[in-house]
């Protein structure tokens, strides 16, 4: 640990120096004079940020949902007043996840799927690889983490093309698998498993570099202690560093996760309709006649959903805090 | 309907995807004409019109006066064309400029929902348009596109098949407000190193339930044509039929198709993916598989190309419209009479397009002659008295629409 100042120490420089204004100015307990704004308006640009781009298109998301169509073309009228909000649309899209023929449920339960499954992968591939490299990798290690990101020099969707062409029916993992004996296999017709790699291969560099950050900080005396106290490695591990962790694996299954939920374009171009998601459903709405309100509909469902392992992720975080301090 | 977009990248399905997201966001414009009550439902539009069907054929009311025949060239202007993405070939482009001293900036959308809620919206400015048959008499009912002035558009009568202009197509007699722009027919592109022609022959729409072609098949990703099809293959004969019954059997036998014989939905199936080997089986416009030989690999020949239309199918075309508010109308009227000129016309749909205009100076064994359309795909080659006999989508009324958009949203919920 660096060795931090003690608050009496500051209180005692700034007072000194702030002595001058105590006749024209407010002064806290630190001793130096900020107007009441101040600290708080370092918060602006990132409260504004989040009104012109989230909280106002998400508002027009809601008006979309809770609108009306023109009747001449079809096509989203959203109605901005709240209190003319029409939510029989919104009923219908809800009634699409129980209400026979349901043709949002098993879009739904795929999703849930594919987001469970592919976050748990990219976590247990990925933690063993961040384990690796701030532990082991010794002068490896900057090489192996600029390894890691060099997959975005690339565009995702371009590298996503390389999969098709590798996935082809006649592509190299076919003429690979055909040496073994394999007959050629479709993975390009609607397969779950070529969407769950896609999502892995997408989104597992966000979980590694959280977790390597995390696993980087932990302080080898804690390890030693663990030793010390007669914990074996297997031990040390469970009891010392996977605690110590958790909060980094927590942001990672929430980065990859969050994304994951509406990632619609890797299903696009890996999947089928067989392997539709609820991001596909939202994008295949928007651009049908009519039914832009059900898109709308379908992306405040698809929030909700997501809302459910971000308070999670919330709540752990200030717990953790509330622990630490 | 039909989207084509020979080559183009070839990866447009996502692109055209990717597009349709911009529809969602409404412009400022849209956002202060609705701070108005919303509309009560059940009003105008729609209900207020005939839908225009080849045997009830619907002469539009006129919005306006076209422009006065004398009305000067606007020198030095900027044409704004709002088209599909290659849909036109650049190079006849380039002669419209040369010819009259302007520039053309070209804008395009990928899908008609999207360009309509731009133009509508006043997000574009355009001078000419292309939108499907189906969307005219809503167009010029909005006040959205402007009547043509007909004497500034004498290849009209020169050189377009009759029944474009005398009486003129069902959904604008009298072609007050647009002109044809490519004709087309939808039928089943295979590959003939896979599937020969007397297979292809006895079997028609059952190619896409053929058990060798399984996982080598597509379909298009567009709910009209798609379940249009399979209403024709199911015996019905109306393609525009609000039977839930017969929307429902449709439904099914496109869920069996890609549930049991591995089909894929994708618009590119025909034009870049057939070339590539990679489907034996595919739904495909006459214009795609015209337009497939760009996307053949080296070394593999035209033969590979096979086309099966019946005698009774699916057919269309699109137009070509001056937008009411369009800058330079005179000009407008000019870039509408280039495309009908024999010669440019030709020139974008033998040498880039692969739709063919309806020139009464195209002769079909001309074009198998010249090789423009190889020799096997004769029955993709369109002609005038086809229009007569085949079956043409139109309008939907908004609930029989939602009726076939409910099929289409099972499909791709993946049944």
């Amino acid at each position: 640990m660096a060795e931090a100042p003690t608050g009496n120490e500051v209180t005692r420089r700034r007072r000194s120096r702030s002595d001058r204004r105590r006749s024209t100015a407010t002064t806290r307990e630190t001793g130096v004079w900020y107007p009441k704004a101040y600290w708080p308006s370092f918060a602006a640009p990132g409260v504004l940020w989040l009104a012109v781009w989230f909280l106002l298109p998400f508002y027009v998301v809601l008006s979309v949902a809770f609108g009306s169509v023109d009747p001449a073309f079809r096509l989203a009228e959203p109605t901005f007043q709240f209190w003319w909000w029409d939510f029989s649309t919104f009923q219908e899209t809800l009634e699409g996840f129980y209400v026979a023929p349901a043709i949002y449920q098993d879009p739904a339960i795929r999703t849930l799927t594919y987001v469970i499954v592919a976050s748990t992968v990219c976590l247990m591939v990925g933690y063993p690889i961040a384990y690796f490299t701030a532990r082991h990798a010794g002068r490896w290690r900057s090489l192996i983490l600029v390894l890691l990101v060099a997959p975005f020099w690339i565009s995702y969707l371009m590298r996503v093309y390389a999969w098709q062409s590798l996935l082809q029916p006649d592509g190299y993992i076919n003429d690979i698998l055909g040496v073994v004996g394999v007959e050629p296999i479709l993975w390009l017709s609607g397969k779950q498993f070529t969407v769950i790699l896609g999502l892995v291969y997408g989104y597992i560099p966000f979980m590694i570099l959280p977790l390597y950050a995390s696993l980087d900080r932990i302080q080898q005396s804690h390890l030693e202690a663990g030793r010390d106290l007669g914990a074996g490695p297997a031990r040390t591990f469970l009891r010392v560093t996977l605690p110590l962790s958790k909060q980094a694996i927590l942001a990672g299954l929430v980065i990859v996760a969050l994304p994951m939920f509406g990632d619609y374009y890797t299903n696009d171009l890996l999947g089928s309709d067989a392997t539709s998601t609820l991001g596909n459903m939202v994008d295949n709405a928007i651009v049908q006649a009519g039914q832009q309100p059900a898109a709308g509909g379908l992306a405040i469902v698809l929030m909700v959903l997501v809302l459910i392992p971000m308070l999670y992720y919330m709540r752990e975080t200030r717990r953790a805090i509330s622990r630490t301090s | 309907m039909p989207r084509r977009h020979p080559l183009e990248f070839s990866r447009r399905d996502f692109l055209r995807r990717a597009g349709g997201a911009a529809v969602a966001v409404p412009s400022l414009a849209a956002i202060l004409a609705a701070c108005g009550k919303p509309d009560e439902p059940g009003q105008t539009g729609s209900q207020a019109r005939t839908l225009a069907r080849p045997d009830k054929p619907v002469t539009l009311e006129l919005n306006g006066d076209p422009i006065g025949a004398d009305t000067p060239i606007e020198e030095g202007a900027t044409l704004q064309v709002y088209n599909w993405s290659a849909y036109m070939y650049k190079k006849v482009l380039k002669n419209f400029e040369d010819k009259f001293g302007v520039t053309v900036e070209w804008t395009t959308f990928n899908n008609m929902e999207e360009g309509i809620q731009k133009l509508a919206a006043g997000q574009v400015d355009a001078d000419v348009f292309f939108p499907t048959t189906d969307y005219i008499s809503r167009l010029a009912q909005q006040d959205l596109i402007q009547p043509l002035q007909h004497a500034l558009i004498p290849n009209m009568e020169a050189n377009v098949w009759e029944s474009f202009w005398n009486p003129g197509p069902f959904y604008d007699t009298g072609w007050r407000y647009t002109v044809p722009y490519t004709i087309y027919t939808t039928g089943v592109a295979y590959r003939r190193d896979h599937i020969s022609d007397s297979e292809a022959d006895a079997q028609g729409y059952e190619l896409f339930f053929n058990q060798g072609a399984a996982g080598k098949i597509s379909y298009y990703d567009s709910y009209r044509d798609a379940l249009g099809m399979m209403l024709l293959r199911n015996g019905v004969t109306d393609p525009n039929s609000g039977d839930p019954a017969a929307i429902t059997a449709a439904k099914d036998a496109i869920l069996e198709m890609l549930n049991t014989y591995g089909a894929r939905l994708t618009i590119n199936g025909t034009y870049a993916k057939l070339p590539e080997d990679e489907y034996w089986v595919s739904q495909s416009w006459s214009g795609d598989i015209v337009g497939a030989k760009w996307y053949l690999p080296k070394g593999t020949s035209t033969d590979v190309l096979g086309f099966w239309y019946p005698e009774k199918g699916l057919i269309g075309n699109d137009t070509i419209v001056i937008p009411k508010n369009a800058k330079n109308p005179r000009l407008a009227h000019e870039f509408l009479n280039f495309f009908l000129d024999e010669e440019q016309g030709y020139v974008n749909f033998a040498d880039w397009n692969g739709y063919q205009p309806p020139f009464t100076t195209i002769d079909p064994s001309a074009l198998i002659d010249d090789g423009v359309v190889p020799e096997q795909l004769d029955r993709a080659v369109v002609t005038e008295d086809m229009f007569t006999t085949a079956y043409i989508q139109g309008e939907l009324e908004p609930d029989i629409d939602d009726l076939w958009l409910a099929a289409w949203n099972e499909i791709q919920a993946g049944g």
